[in-house]
């Protein structure tokens, strides 16, 4: 009955002291978190330091880097873990100096280490050497101070006239009369652009010849906002807001697994199970708008298809409403479980539930027809987008878009929570690489999440009265110990989510610190749609279906 | 049947007719009145079309209601919509190449029109609705909708916006890749009637193909040559700009082509343009291949409206149905299939017609 696990054989595990061992004389000391160990190292051996972890040990995968300041100095933190098992993680804290932070990039060995770190020292002020292109990400480059960092100015003002700073409109933006490439400004008012992303693209007659995504303009300090707001009852609406397309509860899972973790509160099982279902409804109406909006990118028009996956999601919205209250802030989880029960009366919620399922391969058989069966869709979208694996797990693509691109790598099977490793479903893998493989996914991800849910129904038909406990035993308030970190992630609709918390005794986070899976999978942009054309290059920006409410956080 | 419409009397002579009017001043007051009364028409049709039809038609393909609010079956909604049109403030860029940015929407549905005169469209009473039947009408209706890619590249290349010169150039390069296989597949028409003249043309559709069952079902060169029809509908969608070749727009890739900065009257007239386009392109279709006005029972005219409404549903259902092709695909199916195609089937035509027949 339960989900097959894969094979781990292949992967050798390192204790501590191997992994100490490897990395040897780097080591200045040891900061270990809660779920994996820690190494210090110097500033200046960060590229060595993750070379060898990821070519001799294994991990591959550049999750997250964090950055933070502590009294005495800064911190960026590289959280690695391994694709084949993400259960092995280590982190390599490098702390830098006070007074002239810099350290070294990681963008040598990992590629993903580019917007993260531009993120750091956007947000907290590290400098890193060797950074390809080190600037502003997510505030405007005007902006003056570090906004997490100690000594920032919470009231300077940060309006500032174009008079008074270097006015980008003056300089001559001309291409080189002789330049034969256009520039293009695609957005941040652009039909196709999914919410407010800039993409600055360099074109050749119709071909794409550079193209750098601009982010930040729906940039709303949530990781600040988290920051100050305690761990109990504020953060949790929160995560609704990151990936606000249906995935409210897959965000919330992602808060509740760190915190729950971090406090050592056991969920009870029937949680777990509501959990598992309500995820997997948030799962497959994110799916459905991905489908819809991909149908618009490539059709041009609103045609059947759209229309249909909002009928489809609609559906599973009214499940929610049902289930939650809410049709898209949901705020249902709470530390410990979740806020209430199955409404009642409980046998029409689970019809209601199960009518939909029953509808659902009819559903499907429609989309299969009309999207992933039409030639002019296939002529439109198999073996453009490519994005081979390599460069796939080096931006630290996760999500869909790994999964399309052959790499088997799903947390809820890999790094099991809830209920998932007790039910019985696959994790969907095409190994196309393209535009085309991506769309796969999501339509079949949809059918095993339906599968899911359909396990948690007959689960929740079944339990016994007296043992339906939805929340456990909490206290009021939480104060994890001080200088407790842990990094945590699961599965969310758009791949990895994973929130860093560094506790400080008190009750609200000294560091909240948001892995969102857009903000990776965006980066892989400029690799698939350079050479293509600019069509191309919205159909691949489409299927890596980003909200950029995640990606600007 | 055949040659009932040829040395018909056309509108201008009737209209001069009925007013007592004789010479040349009959005649050019008759033309011009009869222009009026065609024009007319056809801009009323595309006012059904653009802010009505379309919605209701495209919401039945993909589920929705559209506009039903305003009016019976929401046919208000024409009113409502050209207040608000005509009412929006005209912005024009700042850099905007003045006199091209201000013809572009003018030339864009007078070429259109242009191509109406010589199109026959049958008996209304007893007024037979032709404005002019000159011996090259197929080449004229032709030359005509060609204009319309100059309207498209004026508007785009005087914009000054890299969208809308985009929009403009692929306009050009799809209207050369579509124009040649389109007017090939007319030839073999030509060589069916010959004729270029449209009443011959339609005249000759009037003989029986077979009969069935006591039905004739006409020669109509759609049932004589279905696969010319065929390509000529492909490269007519094309022509017209319609999906799956709607690229010279793309909202989702280049916002919308050439009229990105148009706004207010200018950009009604490019949107009546448009529809004054594809009715045009399905006149064409009905005269040469779906016998023009002909039909039992009802007039001719209400026969060749229903035609031309027919290809406009048909481009309709396309474009909720079919996904865009690329820009580079559209121009490979356009060099490298319909070309040849339509090439094979004037040749074999021609062999057919001269050799066997």
């Amino acid at each position: 009955m339960s989900i097959e696990l894969p094979e781990t054989a292949g992967v050798t595990e390192q204790s501590p002291e191997e992994l100490e061992a490897l990395l040897d004389e780097l080591v200045i000391g040891r900061d270990d978190h809660l779920n994996a160990p820690g190494y210090v190292i110097k500033p200046d051996t960060v590229v060595e330091s993750l070379r060898r972890l990821r070519d001799d040990a294994g991990f591959d995968h550049l999750s997250c880097v964090t950055a933070q300041e502590y009294d005495d100095r800064y911190e960026s933190i590289y959280h690695l873990k391994k694709f084949d098992d993400p259960t092995q993680e280590v982190s390599i804290v490098v702390p830098a100096d006070k007074e002239n932070p810099v350290s070294q990039s990681a963008n040598a060995v990992f590629r993903t280490a580019d917007w993260h770190e531009r993120e750091a020292y956007d947000l907290v002020g590290i400098e890193y050497d060797e950074h390809p292109n080190l600037k502003r990400i997510l505030l405007p480059d005007t902006w003056q101070g570090h906004p997490l960092g100690q000594s920032y100015d919470q009231d300077q003002p940060q309006v500032v006239p174009l008079r008074e700073h270097k006015n980008p409109l003056l300089e001559d933006q001309r291409a080189a009369s002789e330049s034969e490439t256009m520039y293009l400004n695609i957005g941040p008012h652009h039909p196709a652009t999914h919410g407010v992303l800039h993409v600055k693209a360099v074109l050749d007659g119709e071909q794409v010849v550079d193209l750098e995504p601009d982010i930040g303009y729906l940039h709303r300090c949530e990781e600040q906002m988290c920051q100050n707001s305690t761990y109990r009852y504020q953060i949790m609406p929160y995560p609704d807001r990151w990936d606000y397309i249906s995935a409210g509860l897959l965000n919330e899972w992602a808060y509740a697994r760190v915190a729950e973790d971090m406090a050592d509160i056991e969920v009870p099982e029937y949680a777990q199970v509501i959990r598992t279902m309500g995820a997997e409804l948030c799962r497959m109406a994110a799916h459905f708008l991905a489908l819809g909006t991909f149908a618009l990118d490539i059709y041009g028009d609103f045609t059947a298809i759209f229309m249909y996956s909002i009928r489809d999601r609609e559906r599973v919205q009214n499940i929610l409403e049902d289930l939650t209250g809410q049709r898209l802030m949901f705020n249902y989880f709470r530390l410990g479980g979740v806020v209430w029960d199955l409404p009642e009366p409980r046998e029409e919620f689970i019809e209601n539930a199960r009518d939909y399922l029953e509808e659902l391969p009819t559903a499907l058989e429609e989309y299969h027809d009309m999207m992933t069966a039409n030639e002019i869709l296939q002529l439109r979208t198999v073996d453009t987008g490519v994005l081979p694996p390599e460069v796939a797990k080096s931006y630290g693509a996760t999500g869909p878009v790994a999964r399309g691109s052959g790499i088997d790598y799903d947390l809820r099977r890999d790094d099991p929570y809830g209920y998932y490793d007790k039910l019985d479903w696959d994790v969907v893998v095409e190994d196309g690489c393209d535009n085309y493989s991506r769309l796969l996914v999501r339509m079949r991800e949809v059918e095993q999440s339906a599968k899911i849910v359909e396990q948690c129904l007959d689960l929740l038909e079944d339990w016994p009265e007296d043992e339906r406990t939805i929340q456990a035993n909490v206290p009021r308030t939480i104060k994890p110990k001080d200088d407790t970190e842990i990094y945590r992630a699961v599965e969310g609709a758009k791949g990895e989510l994973g929130i860093y918390i560094r506790a400080d005794g008190t009750e609200k986070p000294a560091r909240f610190k948001i892995r969102s899976p857009c903000f990776s999978n965006l980066q892989t942009l400029p690799e698939m749609s350079n050479g293509e054309y600019v069509p191309d290059a919205i159909a691949s920006l489409g299927s890596l279906d980003i909200v950029l409410g995640e990606v600007d956080r | 049947m055949a040659g009932l419409l040829q040395g018909e009397v056309l509108l201008p002579e009737q209209l001069a007719d009925l007013m007592g009017l004789e010479g040349p001043l009959g005649v050019a007051v008759g033309a011009l009145l009869g222009a009026f009364i065609v024009g007319n028409i056809m801009l009323a049709m595309t006012g059904v079309a653009g802010p009505w039809a379309k919605r209701k038609i495209t919401a039945a393909f993909t589920d929705r209601f559209a506009v039903n609010r305003i009016g019976p079956f929401g046919l208000f909604i024409i009113v409502a919509d050209s207040v608000r049109l005509l009412g929006k403030e005209l912005i024009i860029p700042s850099n905007a190449d003045r006199p091209s940015y201000d013809l572009a929407p003018i030339v864009l549905p007078a070429s259109a029109l242009l191509g109406f005169a010589v199109i026959p469209m049958g008996d209304l009473g007893p007024l037979n609705i032709h404005l002019a039947d000159p011996e090259a009408g197929l080449a004229l209706v032709f030359a005509f909708a060609s204009i319309a890619s100059i309207a498209l590249v004026m508007g785009g290349y005087a914009s000054n916006n890299k969208y809308s010169l985009m929009g403009g150039l692929r306009a050009v390069a799809q209207n050369i890749a579509y124009e040649i296989p389109l007017i090939v597949t007319a030839m073999s028409v030509v060589i069916f009637a010959g004729s270029l003249q449209m009443s011959t043309i339609v005249a000759e559709q009037g003989a029986t193909l077979v009969s069935l069952g006591g039905i004739d079902i006409p020669a109509w060169y759609a049932f004589v040559n279905p696969f010319a029809f065929v390509l000529f509908l492909v490269a007519n969608m094309a022509e017209i700009g319609r999906n799956p070749f709607d690229i010279p727009e793309a909202p989702t890739e280049i916002v919308a082509g050439y009229q990105t900065e148009y706004s207010s009257v200018y950009f009604v007239l490019f949107y009546l343009g448009e529809f004054l386009h594809i009715f045009l392109g399905g006149a064409i279709m009905a005269t040469i291949f779906l016998g023009g006005p002909a039909g039992p029972v009802l007039p001719g005219f209400v026969w060749f409206v229903i035609k031309i409404w027919a290809f406009f549903l048909f481009t309709q259902w396309a474009r909720s149905a079919l996904p865009r092709v690329r820009i580079d695909q559209l121009i490979e199916i356009g060099w490298k299939g319909m070309l040849v195609l339509s090439f094979a089937n004037l040749v074999l035509t021609a062999i057919i017609v001269g050799v066997i027949a």
